[in-house]
């Protein structure tokens, strides 16, 4: 029974890992990078050890700080509780973290002022990781908050960057309003229910929506989707992700993005338990599927490397967000693969964006190219992570992008909903824009023309490329065994969300749930049709799209190219399939949907004067955000 | 009197909102961020007020079911949230000095290098 304390350790672990880095890593490199190397295996190792216990034996491990059980019925003191739910995402969290501190290693050794790196990294560690282990609201808050700081911290950490500051500015105060908005929750909860344990509040709220707690599931709700970053939210993320270096990038849309994600989980399915509500389910997947779509028309526009990537981040949070929103046992599965899988293909992406950083000095797009002849295994894994989120097969990002698919119009055939028949389009068209977006991104930074200042690139050394291989491995082989995936981490994980009273039962002891009138809801297994005829057929249309897209975009400017004096049909092909110098092409790689770009002038106008850089405007999206759902919520929340 | 330390908490998160939306000057946003914490604070403390009631200290062989003290678990909040709320004026407050170094003004209509 030892076991029950590895959660709070390993917490406790990440977070003794900084103080130990403030007080003994100042001077040497080494003992920096020791501490911080050990206190993340640590935590991996200690999250790995409950895999057992938890999501196979199906135990739900209940901690009580200080040993404050329940008096009477009442919660008192602040309790840790991993269920499968928490398990999922605490895995993805500790694998994230060791990634990303292998990587560190050598990405940041040009940097200077290490120790307050590695002391703001693991406090992001610690925080994301109790954030997913507590059954506290109030702790969670403080978990909410330590990440806001030390994510503004390593978002300005290279803050002789330009834009840097800037970044970490916006992010504090779009970020403290979100988390201003989820105390404000906290305190309306706790005045009505006198508890701030998550399992006595899901059993004192079931089926009693009062206006007061409408109004905290208002603000909550908008509070936790600030934190996940979907839109009108996404501003700030979209800009700490390009200036933030590379291995937090990948930590910020690996987990931080994730946490958001878990709390917005957490609460409508667990502490309200809303998810059978169909207005909270239009709700989330209005907002999923807004996201999805700016996200990634905004990233068609990018001319940076990982600003693009980071619209791409946004844009899959919609998915993993419109997925869950759904309600169902299949939604929520796919949803947990999707925020699973897109922890692997974009902290890869992010990973391939760093060592190009690393390699080549630059991630601008206009000044990259042919770096596949001098970064080959790069660009492989790029590639991997390319097809990953493209959704093409045998790859992972098709497995759940399918899933999610099935589950929204199986939701459009069993509701009626016309909007739900939309929302299976719009996913389909944004997984065709991905497409088109990498096909960009591939032939701007690895194919094409090799500058002649990028003459002298070196391939990254190989405790860079470890992370990398690593997670491409994942990638495939989380695509081709996905029933085994399912089998072992979504179907607990889709199954502890929705059948709440063996949660609050370990918590507040045996037949709490039964008295407080909670009832289960079955969960259904989720079915793939994955080897199915007509997702081949499926698929040959989405990637028939993207080339018509892509071709769409570049025969606009035939036109313009005319006058020019190389011939036009060779300027346009040499953009795809040359890298010789003799064939200039006139179309740099990173413009190649200039012509699409052309043709929806009106919409990335008014997409350009939104994502205006003035912080005031940005908090006004917040603001009206937080008004539009809480007039929703009491207007239609019954 | 209660309702009136929920309205007037309502009115500074309302205004501090208003604050960080309307003023170009980075270090008014920081101040509306802290009227906004300041509101939260007090609508905490005052959801475990009991008129009347006594401090919440207690010997254990003094107390007994029935007795009236305020809550004391909205304090513990609200300490920890005005803590919280120091340290986020402290860092934004950092974070606008750095600003000021590199873009030599504080105007937030000028710092939007960011954008698109």
């Amino acid at each position: 029974m030892s076991y029950i304390h590895f959660p709070v350790i390993a917490v406790m672990t990440l977070f003794m890992g900084a103080f130990l880095t403030v007080v003994f890593g100042r001077k040497s490199k080494a003992v920096r990078n020791i501490l911080a190397l050990a206190a993340s295996c640590t935590a991996f190792v200690l999250i790995c050890c409950l895999i057992k216990p938890v999501l196979i034996d199906g135990e739900i491990i209940s901690y009580w700080m200080g040993n404050w059980s329940p008096v009477e019925g009442y919660a008192i003191g602040i309790g840790y509780e991993i269920d499968q739910l928490g398990m999922f995402f605490a895995l993805i969290t500790v694998f994230t973290v060791l990634m990303s501190c292998i990587y560190s290693i050598r990405y940041m050794e040009r940097d200077s002022a290490l120790d307050f790196y590695n002391v703001l990294f693991l406090m992001l560690s610690g925080s994301v990781l109790g954030l997913v282990l507590t059954g506290d609201v109030f702790n969670m808050f403080i978990m909410i908050e330590i990440m806001t700081f030390t994510s503004v911290g390593l978002a300005a950490f290279r803050n002789n960057k330009a834009g840097s500051v800037e970044a970490g500015f916006k992010y504090l105060v779009i970020g403290s309003i979100g988390s201003s908005m989820t105390l404000f929750g906290v305190a309306i909860l706790y005045g009505n229910c006198h508890t701030l344990n998550m399992a006595q509040l899901s059993s004192i709220l079931a089926g009693k929506l009062t206006p007061s707690t409408l109004m905290a599931f208002a603000l909550m709700f908008t509070g936790l989707a600030v934190k996940s970053y979907i839109v009108p939210f996404h501003t700030p993320a979209a800009d700490a992700y390009t200036t933030a270096p590379a291995s937090i990038s990948m930590v910020f849309s690996g987990m931080v993005n994730k946490a958001g994600v878990y709390g917005m989980i957490r609460l409508v399915y667990i502490i309200f338990r809303a998810m059978d509500k169909s207005s909270v389910q239009l709700l989330m997947v209005i907002f999923g599927v807004v996201t999805m779509f700016v996200g990634v028309t905004m990233a068609l526009a990018q001319h940076d490397f990982k600003r693009l990537l980071a619209f791409h981040s946004i844009s899959q949070i919609g998915y993993v967000i419109t997925a869950a929103g759904l309600g169902s046992a299949l939604g929520l599965t796919a949803g947990l693969f999707h925020a699973m899988n897109h922890t692997l293909f974009k902290g890869l992406l992010f990973l391939c964006a760093g060592a190009v950083y690393y390699a080549a000095g630059t991630t601008n797009l206009d000044k990259l190219g042919g770096l596949s002849k001098k970064m080959p295994k790069t660009c492989i894994c790029f590639l991997i992570g390319a097809f990953s989120i493209s959704g093409l097969p045998p790859f992972n990002g098709f497995a759940s992008k399918w899933l999610v698919y099935q589950a929204v119009y199986e939701k459009a055939v069993t509701s009626g909903n016309i909007f739900y028949a939309f929302a299976t389009v719009a996913a389909v068209v944004v997984s065709v824009m991905t497409l088109a977006s990498f096909i960009k991104v591939t032939q701007a930074v690895f194919f094409g023309q090799l500058p002649a200042s990028l003459e002298n690139v070196q391939e990254v050394p190989a405790l860079m490329r470890l992370p990398m291989w690593i997670m491409s491995a994942l990638c495939v082989l989380t695509g081709v065994f996905y029933d085994q995936v399912n089998k072992w981490l979504l179907a607990p994980a889709a199954g502890a969300a929705l059948n709440v009273s063996g949660y609050i039962d370990r918590m507040m002891g045996e037949g709490y749930a039964a008295e407080a009138g909670v009832v289960n809801i079955p969960v259904f297994a989720a079915r793939f049709s994955f080897w199915n005829p007509v997702v081949w057929l499926l698929l040959f249309i989405i990637v028939l799209a993207a080339f018509c897209l892509a071709i769409i975009g570049s025969s606009g400017d035939r036109a313009s190219i005319s006058s020019a004096p190389a011939d036009a049909e060779d300027g346009k092909y040499a953009t795809f399939f040359s890298g010789e110098k003799s064939m200039p092409s006139h179309v740099s790689g990173s413009d190649l949907f200039w012509g699409f770009k052309k043709n929806w002038k009106g919409y990335f106008k008014v997409m350009d004067g939104i994502h205006s850089g003035r912080v005031n405007d940005y908090a006004l999206y917040v603001v009206c955000a937080a008004a539009l759902i809480t007039v929703f919520v009491f207007g239609f929340v019954r | 009197m209660i309702i009136v330390n929920y309205i007037a908490s309502v009115v500074l998160v309302v205004l501090g909102l208003y604050v960080i939306m309307t003023k170009k000057h980075l270090i008014k946003i920081v101040l509306g961020m802290s009227i906004v914490d300041y509101g939260i604070n007090l609508f905490i403390v005052s959801t475990g007020f009991n008129e009347g009631g006594t401090a919440p200290i207690y010997k254990m062989s003094e107390f007994f079911r029935g007795s009236f003290f305020v809550d004391p678990v909205p304090q513990a909040l609200t300490l920890t949230s005005i803590v919280i709320g120091a340290c986020v004026d402290a860092m934004a407050l950092s974070l606008v000095v750095k600003l000021y170094k590199q873009y030599h003004t504080t105007n937030s209509d000028e710092i939007r290098r960011l954008r698109g």
